[in-house]
């Protein structure tokens, strides 16, 4: 018994330290609910899937206008995992967000269906115009310089990768 | 937004090693003061523990999913680092701070001493104290430098195969001859039982973790453990009061400003006179089981 002289303690100590960080694991999200994580800057959309865990959705309609490459994906990771992708060229601009879970996203109230899609709202700002979908437990924005016509086919062509 | 480089494989090991290194510390500190683990084998066994173990347990393949994160994981830091502080800033930008204070004191205060070799354009060595030196075993082609300064210093540099020993000018006029062959044998301590090797291994180890404050702390806490186990070896053949006296002296002769420096001779001074360090206050097996212990549980933390 002497040869483990002070494992007893050892396990003790380890364990209640283990413990302390499984409660501020669990507890953090509780109490500091707007801690976001994210977004982090990520390279290519074969990075999305491994950080987020689920296939970013993205428009296979993309006007040649908006150039090739996307601008800027990123993804957050709390307190719902958000994927986002951008591009931006020629003085035109298409955002998509797609996030896992949450409260639906702001939207004014004149902001209405467009027809022949389901579950979306619709509003525009200016030159700008704004579209939310709801699929399968994600909320899908779409913001984009490019007008009404584009936007119904961005939302129709919405695919994952 | 989170500069991309969070996410880049490198920082989030280096980020992941801390983390590990902070645990692993934080429940052997624990522990050893509640056990009672005084200076000698089994802390500084624990402390290489410290230092190496989350290396590895960093490297373990397949955690830096967030699957692994919010799902298998016990505890996921990404959720401690993402706590809003203040104006935008969170935890994460804190932790990055300190590391970079890390890096900076161990640029400041352990590379650069490295570097800055002392002068040695004093007088020749006296003949009787470069016989001394190279009657040591090992030591027949030591360089022996005297170093022009009224402190008391003596240390050994220089490759594996061709030590070198620095003697400042106020060693060789304060200390007496029994006090001078204290303090050699105790610079020649370092160079046996494969404490050089270790050290250098440990602090290559302790500068590719440069950022890392528990590191940082560690490595200094082993350095001294490493000289109690030099005082110890040290006074094997003499009495421990002929070499705490020379401690004494270098502690009087040391800026009171530099509180580590004479805090560590104090603490030698007191491990010294009060029996020397207990090596076994810890079993073999008990330091062996706790490592393995942790080096199954700390992968699950991310």
């Amino acid at each position: 018994m002497d040869r483990l002289k002070g494992l007893p303690a050892f396990g003790f100590v380890a364990a209640a330290v283990l413990v302390a960080l499984r409660l501020v694991h669990l507890g953090v999200p509780l109490v500091f609910p707007d801690a976001r994580q994210g977004p982090i800057a990520v390279a290519s959309l074969d990075d999305v899937r491994r950080r987020v865990g689920f296939a970013p959705l993205v428009p296979g309609y993309r006007p040649e206008s908006l150039g090739v490459q996307p601008a800027h994906i990123s993804v957050a990771l709390g307190p719902h995992p958000t994927f986002a992708i951008v591009w931006s060229a020629n003085d035109h601009y298409l955002s998509v967000t797609q996030r896992r879970g949450g409260p639906k996203p702001d939207h004014p109230l004149m902001a209405r269906p467009l027809t022949d899609v389901p579950n979306s709202t619709w509003w525009a700002t200016g030159s700008r115009v704004h579209l939310i979908l709801e699929r399968d437990g994600f909320w899908i924005a779409i913001d984009t310089s490019l007008g009404a016509r584009d936007l119904r086919r961005f939302a129709d062509t919405l695919a994952p990768y | 937004m989170i500069a991309a480089p969070w996410s880049a494989a490198v920082l989030s090991y280096a980020w992941q090693v801390t983390l590990h290194s902070f645990v692993l510390g934080t429940i052997f500190y624990i522990w050893t003061h509640r056990v009672v683990v005084p200076s000698g084998r089994a802390k500084r066994r624990l402390l290489v523990l410290v230092l190496v173990l989350p290396m590895l347990t960093a490297a373990v393949p397949g955690r830096a999913s967030l699957e692994f994160a919010e799902g298998a994981a016990w505890a996921n830091s990404a959720r401690l680092l993402s706590i809003p502080i203040l104006a935008g800033f969170r935890l994460e930008h804190v932790v990055f701070l300190i590391a970079m204070m890390a890096v900076v004191l161990t640029i400041g205060q352990e590379i650069l001493p490295v570097l800055r070799r002392p002068a040695t354009n004093g007088p020749p060595p006296p003949e009787p104290l470069v016989a001394l030196v190279r009657s040591q075993p090992g030591w027949n082609n030591c360089g022996v430098a005297v170093y022009p300064h009224e402190s008391v210093m003596m240390a050994t540099g220089g490759a594996a195969r061709r030590p070198h020993l620095f003697v400042s000018q106020g060693a060789l006029e304060t200390l007496s001859a029994t006090e001078l062959e204290a303090a050699l044998a105790h610079e020649h301590a370092h160079w046996q039982a494969g404490r050089w090797f270790e050290s250098h291994a440990l602090f290559a180890v302790r500068l590719l973790q440069c950022y890392n404050p528990v590191a940082l702390w560690v490595f200094r806490e082993y350095s001294v453990e490493v000289e109690i186990a030099c005082d110890a070896a040290a006074v094997r053949d003499r009495h421990p009061r002929v070499l705490a006296r020379v401690l004494l002296r270098i502690y009087e002769r040391t800026d009171p400003r530099d509180v580590a420096a004479r805090a560590a001779l104090r603490k030698r001074v007191d491990v010294l006179l009060g029996g020397g360090p207990a090596d076994d206050a810890l079993p073999q097996t008990t330091v062996a089981m706790a490592g393995a212990v942790m080096a199954l549980v700390l992968p699950w933390i991310v």
